[in-house]
């Protein structure tokens, strides 16, 4: 894969839920080898829609979708989508659904066909990139909320993606947590798209920023 | 109404704990692996609403039960999500016990899968919001009573000179049944209205994943 | 707050694998529940203490368990002498306790005791995920364990759900008396402590389909036995069988 390639390129994709009026019309977007994309707009908007609808959550009314140099249609085409772009949910509590930390970053790992083995050290490693080694062991509805979100990013970075799709990952933390996710993000080599109400928070993190208005992608922000 | 450590001798408690495993397998066989949140999920909002809901009744207040509508949202699985739910209550609290754990699981879902296979299959056909309160409400009435008629029928096993404290327990177990009875009903009715689909849940073998 | 919190600490006990643990308080509570003499009960209480001494459980919560199982005892101590027909031990206001009633009621006491005992000592002391995977080792079907650790997992989360909906009730002036429209309000908490979980069990499901999972779990915790954890089989099976020969070699056993 040349670096002039897109990692994912939505071509005039549409989504509406049924009998409703379309939440994204005619989206336009592309993904290249190191940018970090930041996505605005209201609530409401489609900015989760859009992320879910890369990861095969959703499913496109129409519209082309490539991701890694393949068209992506069906729920088989996007298991290897899912090892190799992963989404950072909005509520830490959905994605960390095991009982402990060791276990949540274990999953994808087993998932991907690891060993035990294997996975307790792309455990280690994934914990020790957050900065949150030493914490296998602790219960994960007893972590912070700053916690919870590392580790939730650790859930991720254990399954080596190419790709990062990072919804609000800075809200409601407090401002040591909120730095630390700020250099952490900066400091990761993946593509990313962030998802954020918090104009500062992406002018510092991106490299580019878009605003989703009325369905469609609306320009680049300064 | 949990049957207490040491109560039962050994044959009862036995019998409890066979009828259980049985009850657990037909559980585990009708839920596949994606549909597990799911069951989790909904029994452990059951489970914590039965701890902390004190609905007023008298000068007092008592605890729903909700077993009725375990059985209504869950079928089957009702057997194993209390299997868990009574383990941790033994665990946490010291609700029933480990030798009874089995007859206590018996006692309360084997009314809710009755009232499944009664009152599911109406309540999916059933149009009208005061229907689904009255549906609702006999399921949480019948539920209830057959807890009570197998609370009573172990206890009677133990020793015949339990009796005495079935016939206490009666009066104020009869008056908790009306208020659950009560109780399940605006739950069923308020579900019917916001997530009629819910009540499809216990049949939908397929879950989120593509085969 | 947690309500989902185990007796934690640093003991002896604490330190044991859980899965020893397990058996053992299982093979115990068995045992006790089956019908024995006195001294055998009166032993098995006396390992319950024991075993709660070790494992240094908290005065206060153990004692609420104990009042808890007690208050119950003390209905049987009342009711079974005075409708067990048999010979009188003694009398209250000329109201016969036979010695048959009090003699059940004895025996069932000392059980439930015994057993609560080393129950809340050995398992009660294991944080509750650590149980759960621990019984998946001792072949506990994979299902009805996820099961367990999914409840476990987001029983405090929709505890904290419950206390959001009830003060935003609260709020608008709600105070719960007996009448129709509290049943109906708390009718409307509970459905939408329903409707709320389905949806958190929508997102996690994707949570989980987005990193890589096809329809089959794959969880795993190791646990380590030690030199201390053979050291305790070792006792726990010297205890039951001292126990057993007790109740065998006792009049009033089995013959």
């Amino acid at each position: 894969m040349s670096d002039n390639q897109p990692l994912l390129r939505l071509s005039g994709v549409s989504f509406r839920h049924a009998h409703a009026a379309p939440i994204l019309n005619d989206i336009n977007l592309a993904l290249h080898p190191g940018e970090r994309v930041g996505l605005m707009g209201a609530i409401g908007s489609g900015k989760t829609t859009l992320l879910h609808l890369i990861v095969g959550l959703l499913t496109p009314h129409s519209g082309q979708i490539d991701i890694l140099d393949k068209p992506r249609r069906e729920e088989r085409d996007f298991w290897e989508v899912r090892e190799r772009v992963g989404l950072l949910f909005q509520d830490p509590d959905d994605q960390l659904f095991c009982a402990t930390v060791q276990e949540d970053v274990a999953f994808g790992p087993l998932n991907q066909g690891k060993c035990r083995e294997e996975a307790h050290q792309a455990v280690h490693k994934a914990l020790a990139l957050v900065g949150m080694d030493g914490l296998e062991d602790r219960i994960t509805h007893h972590l912070s909320g700053g916690e919870k979100r590392l580790v939730s990013l650790a859930t991720l970075l254990a399954m080596e993606p190419d790709v990062l799709l990072l919804d609000e990952p800075e809200n409601g933390l407090d401002p040591p947590s909120y730095e630390r996710i700020r250099s952490l993000l900066l400091s990761l080599p993946q593509a990313m798209i962030i998802v954020s109400h918090n104009a500062a928070f992406l002018q510092t993190v991106t490299t580019r920023r878009l605003r989703l208005v009325e369905g469609k992608v609306a320009g680049a922000e300064p | 109404m949990h049957i207490t450590e040491g109560v039962a001798p050994a044959s009862v408690a036995a019998a409890g704990a066979l009828l259980t495993a049985g009850g657990v397998a037909m559980g585990l066989r009708a839920m596949k692996d994606e549909q597990i949140p799911r069951a989790a999920l909904m029994s452990a909002a059951i489970f914590a609403a039965s701890l902390v809901i004190r609905l007023p009744l008298g000068p007092s207040s008592v605890h729903p039960v909700l077993n009725g509508l375990a059985g209504l949202l869950l079928g089957w699985a009702a057997v194993p999500a209390f299997l868990v739910a009574l383990f941790l209550e033994a665990l946490l609290f010291q609700f029933g016990g480990i030798t009874t754990l089995g007859l206590n699981t018996i006692t309360m879902a084997a009314p809710a899968v009755v009232c499944y296979a009664i009152f599911n299959r109406p309540l999916r056909r059933c149009r009208q919001k005061n229907t689904a309160f009255l549906l609702g409400m006999a399921a949480g009435v019948t539920a209830l009573l057959l807890s009570f008629a197998l609370w009573a029928a172990v206890l009677v096993l133990s020793g015949k000179s339990l009796i005495v404290i079935v016939k206490l327990a009666l009066i104020p177990h009869l008056a908790i049944t009306a208020m659950e009875g009560l109780f399940t009903g605006f739950v069923v009715s308020f579900l019917f209205k916001v997530y009629p689909g819910v009540f499809d849940l216990p049949l939908t073998r397929e879950g989120g994943v593509a085969p | 707050m947690s309500c989902t919190t185990h007796f934690a600490g640093h003991t002896v006990i604490h330190r044991l694998d859980p899965r020893p643990r397990i058996v053992a308080t299982l093979l115990f509570a068995v045992f006790i529940a089956l019908d024995n003499p006195y001294p055998v009960l009166a032993t098995g209480l006396g390992v319950g203490i024991v075993l709660a001494m070790l494992a240094r459980l908290p005065a206060r919560p153990l004692a609420r368990r104990l009042l808890h199982i007690n208050l119950f005892m003390a209905l049987l101590f009342l009711t079974l002498p005075t409708t067990t027909p048999g010979e009188p031990a003694f009398s209250i206001f000329s109201l016969p306790f036979s010695r048959v009633g009090l003699h059940l009621a004895a025996m069932i006491t000392l059980k439930a005791n015994a057993i609560v005992l080393a129950f809340t000592a050995l398992l009660g002391t294991v944080e509750l995920s650590a149980l759960g995977h621990a019984l998946q080792h001792l072949r506990v079907p994979d299902r009805l364990i996820h099961l367990f650790l999914f409840t476990l997992r987001y029983l405090d989360v929709i505890h904290h759900a419950y206390e959001d909906l009830l003060r935003a009730m609260k709020a608008r002036g709600f105070r719960p008396r007996m009448d129709l429209h509290t049943y109906r309000s708390y009718g409307s908490l509970m459905a939408m402590l329903l409707v709320r979980s389905l949806e958190r069990a929508e997102r996690v499901m994707d949570a989980m389909k987005c990193r890589g999972f096809k329809g089959r779990f794959l969880t795993y915790r190791p646990f380590d036995f030690h030199r201390r954890d053979a050291v305790f089989c070792l006792v726990a099976t010297i205890v039951l069988c001292l126990c057993a020969s007790l109740r065998w070699a006792l009049p009033g056993g089995p013959q």
